[in-house]
């Protein structure tokens, strides 16, 4: 009994300070955030603060601007998602085969795109990838006798450019947690799939993917969240043009809060992407509990 | 009729082409950048001219240095990323040990509140530092960056973390308690160490992030924090009327080297913690 106890105060003492630092600096801003955004306030003038209940969210919910900052937000987490998610698997399944050489140097190498810095990919991208006369890919479009786009300046390319580049960022996450899961799939299934007339592609459907299920969902979530919420490669890339192409939620909730100095308006429209963050939190963690259970 | 050995080594052959070519268009973009850094004129040169280095210089280097201060962001880059990796350890390795020693709902609800925070959209809390900063006057400075990104790394150090130690057996504190180990003996001397790689790979990924952060610093750094993403920003609006280009990739090549050789020399580590917490609850 006396054991026990000791053993919970030890506990505390070593998680309190944390916790109450961890509590201010998260709780404090948030709380904040959801009082600026039911207040009529503008940056440099604090001291008229109105309360206005929900008017900010209604008010952003019927700007076209916040309906398409949220669309475009959508289909560039979705469209991240599907995109690393394939890939990710895909040379996850051809580097975990046991005919691969130097395992490690891949790894090593594939990891580049994640850990380079969002703005500078951003950069990358723009001037030597999209770049409508020089980039690499109009070159290789141009040697292949297709057309030369202007990626980045037409509405139509612009977002799939942006999806593009951000998936090239985030598929190496993918593609570590899928291998490292599949690593973990012991050979003699993959014999017994093979004695059973079994191709790759039969193999990857039949037999990996349903092992996967838990890793595919903790990507998922990650890629979503990241996705979500992306703004430094973007802001790079395109500034969240042309026009509002690919103006995305973050990117809007900068617009109208620093820039319009609309701090009310910044704030619900960053509050609401918590909201639905909250939301897509909830759904991940009652999803993952189940699918842990089976 | 191929034979079945010929065909193994058809597919094997393939199969590295194909890795080959992922390899390709993962290094690309950096690769790029790095050959427009040594060109003169790295505008309006097609791709191969850059990689073979036809117009070699290192003059953009130069300018990098001397026209962006890029001293001053370097230093600021520096100081917040070291800094963040230092607290965020202090303050996080005993939270997520004590985390793991306490038991039943407590322990939950702390570990439910920790992972969602780490869904929490940074630029929610972005805008209440700003406003929250320029009323206690820390805008624009390393203390209010540096506090911003501790927003982001303690929660995802922490469950990191907790994963880490949920890992060690029992029996090694129990065999420590019988040997008479004062709680702060058990932790320093017994279960740290054996989480230790679990440390560093949460060390380098947060110096990393911290290192790659842009949205806090264009928000809240003003003009005396600002780190080397924001520095490079500053030369977009020059860029599109069609100058500076290899200047530009000269100073993007100096922020991501340090990256970039962290990700290749201790990429044992990194994988080890982007992939921590993928099989757990």
């Amino acid at each position: 009994m006396a054991n026990m106890r000791s053993r919970f105060t030890r506990g505390w003492w070593f998680l309190a300070p944390g916790l109450v630092l961890m509590t201010l600096i998260v709780s404090v801003p948030l709380f904040m955030a959801l009082r600026y955004s039911v207040h009529r306030v503008f940056l440099y003038r604090f001291d008229e603060q109105t309360f206005v209940g929900l008017a900010n969210y209604i008010r952003a919910f019927r700007d076209p601007l916040y309906i398409n900052a949220l669309k475009t937000t959508v289909i560039f987490t979705l469209g991240c998602l599907a995109l690393s998610i394939v890939l990710g698997l895909l040379v996850a399944f051809m580097l975990s085969s046991r005919h691969v050489r130097m395992r490690p140097t891949w790894i090593a190498l594939f990891l580049v795109p994640f850990v380079v810095t969002p703005v500078v990919a951003g950069i990358a991208w723009r001037f030597f990838m999209w770049q409508q006369e020089f980039g690499v890919i109009n070159q290789l479009l141009g040697a292949l006798g297709g057309p030369s786009p202007y990626w980045l300046l037409e509405r139509e390319t612009a977002l799939i450019s942006a999806i593009i580049s951000n998936s090239w960022h985030l598929t190496p996450l993918a593609i570590l947690v899928f291998y490292s899961a599949l690593t973990t799939i012991p050979d003699e299934l993959y014999d017994a799939g093979k004695t059973d007339g079994a191709g790759p592609f039969q193999t990857l459907w039949y037999i990996v993917l349903p092992m996967l299920r838990p890793h595919m969902l903790f990507v998922s979530i990650i890629l979503i969240t990241s996705a979500f919420r992306e703004f430094d490669m973007i802001w790079s890339l395109t500034g969240g043009g042309p026009g509002r192409a690919t103006t995305v939620l973050s990117i809007y909730a900068y617009d109208r809060g620093i820039a319009n100095q609309d701090m009310g308006m910044g704030n619900s429209i960053a509050f609401s992407m918590f909201i639905f963050m909250s939301v897509a939190a909830w759904i991940y963690i009652t999803v993952y509990r189940r699918v842990l259970e089976n | 009729m191929i034979s079945s050995g010929a065909r193994r080594r058809l597919l094997v052959v393939l199969l590295h082409c194909l890795l080959g070519l992922w390899l390709i268009y993962s290094i690309l973009p950096p690769v790029m950048l790095i050959a427009a850094s040594f060109n003169s004129t790295a505008l309006f040169r097609a791709p191969l001219d850059l990689i073979l280095l036809r117009d070699f210089t290192l003059s953009n280097f130069g300018q990098a240095f001397t026209r962006g201060a890029f001293w001053f962001f370097f230093q600021n880059s520096v100081i917040i990323s070291s800094a963040a990796v230092v607290i965020t350890l202090v303050v996080c390795v005993p939270m997520a040990y004590g985390l793991s020693k306490i038991s039943g709902r407590t322990r939950s609800a702390v570990s439910f509140a920790v992972l969602a925070m780490r869904f929490i959209p940074y630029v929610v809390l972005a805008l209440p530092f700003f406003l929250l900063y320029v009323n206690l006057g820390l805008a624009g400075s390393r203390v209010g960056l540096l506090l911003a990104h501790l927003a982001i790394h303690i929660p995802f150090a922490t469950w990191m973390l907790i994963g880490y130690f949920e890992s060690v057996p029992e029996e090694l504190e129990q065999a420590g308690i019988i040997d008479g180990c004062s709680p702060w003996n058990l932790f320093w001397n017994v279960t740290l160490p054996v989480v230790r790689p679990g440390i560093i790979a949460l060390a380098i990924l947060v110096f990393v992030i911290s290192w790659n952060e842009y949205l806090f610093a264009l928000f809240l750094a003003g003009s005396n924090a600002q780190p080397l993403t924001v520095g490079i920003t500053r030369f977009l609006g020059g860029a599109e009327a069609g100058v500076e280009y290899g200047v530009i990739a000269a100073y993007s090549v100096l922020i991501v080297s340090p990256v970039i050789v962290f990700a290749l020399a201790a990429n044992r580590y990194i994988v080890s913690g982007m992939t921590a917490g993928a099989v757990k609850g």
